[in-house]
């Protein structure tokens, strides 16, 4: 009999479609008679439209309408319960409240048709100076009401004051992380269609549901009215978590036009359009004993907000969490700025890891100390903030495994010690960790078809991290079913409702759903296998029964069996299970450590990554396959965070000025080095979801920090400030 | 276009594409905050109307009625419903629209769908056998060289223009000589090894 599915490296269930291009995203969706949408944006960061001239766009060849706050049709802004949090929706009035807000709509029968007639449209302004300096506006900085989606602002343990005063050893610095985008390879894009009063819209986003919610809201439709379709999702890692205005706006368009509408982002629109990772300054504090425990670590992070918004993406639960120190205190202030609404990016707590990480680089220098060493030290059993027990933590094993499938032990500690040929080489490392679960459960169904397989359906998302595959895997896993015998739906708000597809969420929330759905559904098949007079394991006591590789079998007498299929067929009719969604998934930690190492020319200061190892906990790892590719991704996204990424404005005029992929830097296939990966692979029994905690947030965090470690090991230079560029290295 | 140039063009990473997007789309004024390279001037000329532009792709005739500034990205993704090539970008630097035209990788949307009349141009819906993979689709499949699968489409039409090149001879080769295709879910390694595997499959 062959082993359980769960724990196999399976490749994704959905590759041919990919990889053939038969997998439709929003904009692939064929609906007949669309028509095109393209957005005018202000150019100013602040102020007032005046007027806005549209004569010549509306008579440009195939336009069907031109849209500006003044002939918008009025509509409701959804509330947070909604996801949407930007506060106002654009093109309803003409304040301008940031460079790139929409002033108007063009819609047209081609593209090219809409595009062009797009540069037509001339609005005026009354321009007012903006604020989008961070660093010139730090004196602004304020503490936002609390919101249970930023974390609290100020959170507190112990005496912090009487911890550092008690310290050996003291370490205080400033880290500063920049803004950066998401850039999802996939632009955005929606298509909306209405039949009557019945909305339809294809759109990509990683929360189905709660795209459908803010639509019924801003249309005043019932939920029956609205359906949000999005099985495929061309990456996300945030930008499409919340729900976003231009659904809403081009739905409103179509309903005028009376034609289905199709709006596509440019490049340069995602750059205003769905939020970005805040900028943020970190104010560290860490004390501690001699022999390396700490007393005390006072972490103030300060990040920008909107003027329509003050919710803090960038919450720094590491500092709260992991380590095991008696006198914390996190604070976390906002600077409002003439700048889009934020977002989670991923990660979320990539900035405050990424400070806590290196202060306590700085604090095992000022020790003398390994840092890995420090780390071991100060290793807690417990949620240091709930005070309860973790379901399950192997970090100390991570940090183990890693140093030793790095070499760590061959390490010379003192900056500018190692060097090869051309150059000199750096060995950092850092503490990978992020939450996972602590949301809303999600719901799903299941129907055992008359032919023994199986479809199970929930609202949630395939962000690329492999939902559709690991779905598969444990509902196939439950049921006894083989791959094949089972298929999972997603991307549609008519499943049973599920939460967003992010921050770690979707197995805790999603597996558990499955799991309760499939085990149902097999019980009910035991039941009738056990009732059936014709059945080989009639009258058995139904917890004597099990199923494996299509079959239900005596579990101690295991040839007496029968296939799923023959049940069915006997039955006659499908089984069908709905599961309501759980109140909650437990709030866990997964965790991790890198190991990194640097080349740094000292010339000109160019640093190349030449190799990684990760070591995570994740609890039991469903697919070996998917989750080493969410590491490899994870260590990439930090490559991009440390090095290159950094969205410019200016600070005039509040523009970004870089908003394309050739002056905002991703990582590139040549810029990345060999990734080694492992995992300690072990079920969390406090897991609903057969020992497996969400995961897919840990790996970008962490790594942003051994690299910068790695550099000053390398070169005895601290840059403190992300990205870790060339001249910065050159000018200390 | 000698030789030398193909490979100039192969290179172009998204640090060089603009150079490549000038000759391409000449009539397009390309500047940093511009949001697509392509034309987005009136038609001019002396035929300014849509007409029809016999476009051979993946074997079929096909006969969309086009005006001249629509790309060819556009031209297979508006007009002839091929879907499976990706626009990421619009001007040149993400790679998602790599398609195949008379066997070299270019990037669709930089080049008028006007230009291609005449040529066998190559999608990725135009690469399987029925059910029968090609070879580096069943590579990417294998190796997870996909995660959202975004940009996947043009990651696999640019690696069977990699291989043919000759450009998969070792792995910094193919790193080199795949960077013009970027992967946001950051499926390097993988794409490396899939490229690896199908080259070698293909020899
Ligand atoms: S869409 Fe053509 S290169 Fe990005
Ligand atoms: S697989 Fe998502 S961008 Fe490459």
């Amino acid at each position: 009999m062959s082993a359980s599915v769960v724990g196999r490296a399976v490749s994704r269930v959905e590759g041919v479609a990919k990889v053939t291009g038969a997998a439709r995203y929003a904009a692939d969706t064929e609906v007949t008679g669309v028509t095109h949408a393209v957005l005018v944006k202000s150019t100013i960061a602040r102020g007032r439209v005046t007027g806005i001239d549209t004569a010549k766009a509306t008579a440009a060849p195939g336009v069907l309408g031109v849209f500006t706050h003044q002939n918008m049709p009025r509509l409701t802004v959804p509330g947070p319960q909604t996801m949407f949090l930007k506060g106002f929706l654009p093109v309803q009035d003409g304040e301008i409240r940031y460079s790139g807000q929409p002033v108007a709509i063009v819609v047209a029968g081609t593209l090219e048709q809409a595009r062009y007639a797009a540069t037509l449209v001339k609005p005026a302004y009354d321009a007012e100076t903006p604020q989008v300096s961070l660093a010139a506006n730090m004196d602004l900085a304020y503490l936002p009401e609390p919101h249970p989606m930023s974390g609290p602002p100020v959170y507190t343990r112990g005496d912090v004051a009487a911890g550092l005063e008690s310290a050996d050893v003291k370490v205080a610095a400033e880290y500063s992380t920049p803004l950066q985008h998401h850039n999802a390879m996939e632009p955005t894009a929606m298509v909306a269609a209405w039949d009557g009063d019945r909305l339809t819209v294809h759109a990509s986003t990683q929360g189905v549901g709660d795209l459908q919610r803010s639509l019924m809201a801003a249309f005043g439709l019932p939920g029956e009215s609205v359906r949000v379709v999005c099985p495929y999702l061309g990456g996300g890692f945030g930008g499409k978590a919340l729900s976003w205005p231009e659904p809403i706006l081009v739905a409103a368009v179509a309903r005028q036009v009376r034609r289905p509408v199709k709006l596509v982002l440019t490049r340069a629109d995602s750059y205003t359009a769905s939020g970005h990772r805040a900028e943020t300054r970190h104010s560290l504090q860490v004390g501690a004993t001699r022999d390396g425990r700490l007393t005390a670590i006072d972490h103030t992070l300060t990040q920008q907000v909107s003027r329509t918004d003050e919710l803090m993406f960038n919450n720094p639960g590491q500092t709260r969490v992991i380590y095991a120190c008696p006198n914390v205190r996190t604070t976390q202030r906002a600077v409002r700025l003439d700048l889009p609404i934020a977002n989670f990016t991923r990660s979320p707590e990539a900035s405050g890891g990424h400070a806590l990480e290196s202060a306590l680089d700085e604090l095992a220098y000022a020790l003398n100390m390994d840092p890995v060493e420090l780390r071991l030290r100060n290793w807690s059993a417990t949620n240091q903030e709930t005070g309860h027990p973790h379901g399950s933590n192997h970090l100390r094993e991570c940090y183990r495994r890693g140093a030793q499938r790095f070499g760590w032990a061959r390490r010379d500690p003192r900056p500018g010690s190692m060097r090869d040929r051309d150059g000199l080489i750096g060995w950092g490392m850092a503490t990978a960790a992020h939450a996972s679960g602590g949301v809303p459960g999600a719901g799903a169904d299941l129907v055992i078809k008359e032919d023994g397989t199986a479809r199970i359906r929930s609202a949630t998302q395939d962000v690329g991290t492999g939902t559709y595959t690991v779905m598969t895997q444990i509902g196939a896993d439950v049921l006894g079913l083989p791959l094949r015998g089972v298929e999972f739906a997603l991307g549609d708000s008519a499943f049973p409702r599920s939460v967003v597809a992010a921050a770690s969420t979707t197995v805790p929330s999603v597996g558990e759903a499955v799991v309760r759905a499939a085990t149902q559904g097999r019980d009910r098949l035991i039941a009738l296998a056990v009732a059936d007079s014709k059945s080989p394991l009639h009258g058995l006591d139904p917890k004597r029964v099990a199923a494996r590789d299509g079959h239900l079998f005596d579990t101690e007498r295991p040839s007496r069996r029968i296939a799923h299929r023959e049940v069915m067929r006997r039955h006659g009719k499908p089984i069908e299970v709905v599961v309501s969604p759980a109140a909650f998934t437990p709030r866990r930690f997964s965790v991790g450590a890198y190991f990194a190492e640097v080349h740094v020319d000292p010339g000109i200061g160019r640093i190349r990554l030449r190799r990684v190892v990760g070591v995570f906990d994740p609890g039991r790892v469903i697919n070996p396959k998917t989750a080493r590719s969410q590491v490899i991704g994870g260590a990439i996204w930090c490559v991009g965070i440390a090095l290159t990424e950094h969205t410019l404005v200016d600070p005039y005029l509040g523009r970004v000025l870089t908003p394309n992929l050739s002056g905002y830097l991703l990582p590139v296939n040549a810029d990345v080095p060999d990734i080694e990966v492992d995992f300690i692979d072990r079920p969390d029994p406090s897991s609903p979801a057969l020992g497996a905690r969400g995961f897919g947030e840990v790996p970008s965090t962490g790594l942003t920090a051994a690299i910068g470690n790695a550099v000053y090991h390398a070169t005895g230079v601290r840059v403190r400030d992300l990205p870790i560029t060339p001249e910065k290295v050159i000018k200390s | 276009m000698s030789s030398d140039e193909i490979g100039a063009e192969s290179t172009a990473t998204r640090r060089t594409v603009l150079r490549a997007g000038v000759a391409a789309a000449a009539a397009a004024p390309i500047a940093a905050g511009q949001d697509t390279a392509a034309a987005d001037t009136e038609p001019a000329g002396t035929q300014t109307g849509p007409a029809r532009v016999p476009l051979k792709v993946n074997g079929r005739l096909h006969e969309p009625e086009l005006e001249p500034r629509v790309t060819l990205l556009d031209a297979l993704r508006e007009r002839i419903g091929l879907t499976g090539t990706k626009k990421g970008c619009d001007r040149g630097e993400c790679g998602a629209c790599t398609v195949l035209v008379d066997g070299r990788r270019i990037k669709s949307c930089l080049t008028l769908a006007v230009m291609q009349q005449g040529r066998e141009i190559t999608t990725v819906e135009g690469l399987a056998h029925g059910e029968r993979l090609h070879p580096v689709q069943a590579a990417f499949i294998g190796n997870d060289a996909l995660q959202c699968g975004f940009c996947t489409p043009g990651q696999v039409m640019s690696a069977i223009g990699c291989i043919e090149e000759g450009h998969a001879g070792s792995d910094a080769e193919i790193k080199e000589w795949m960077s013009g295709n970027l992967c946001r879910c950051s499926c390097y390694p993988n794409i490396v090894a899939a490229v690896r595997q199908a080259a070698r499959e293909l020899r």
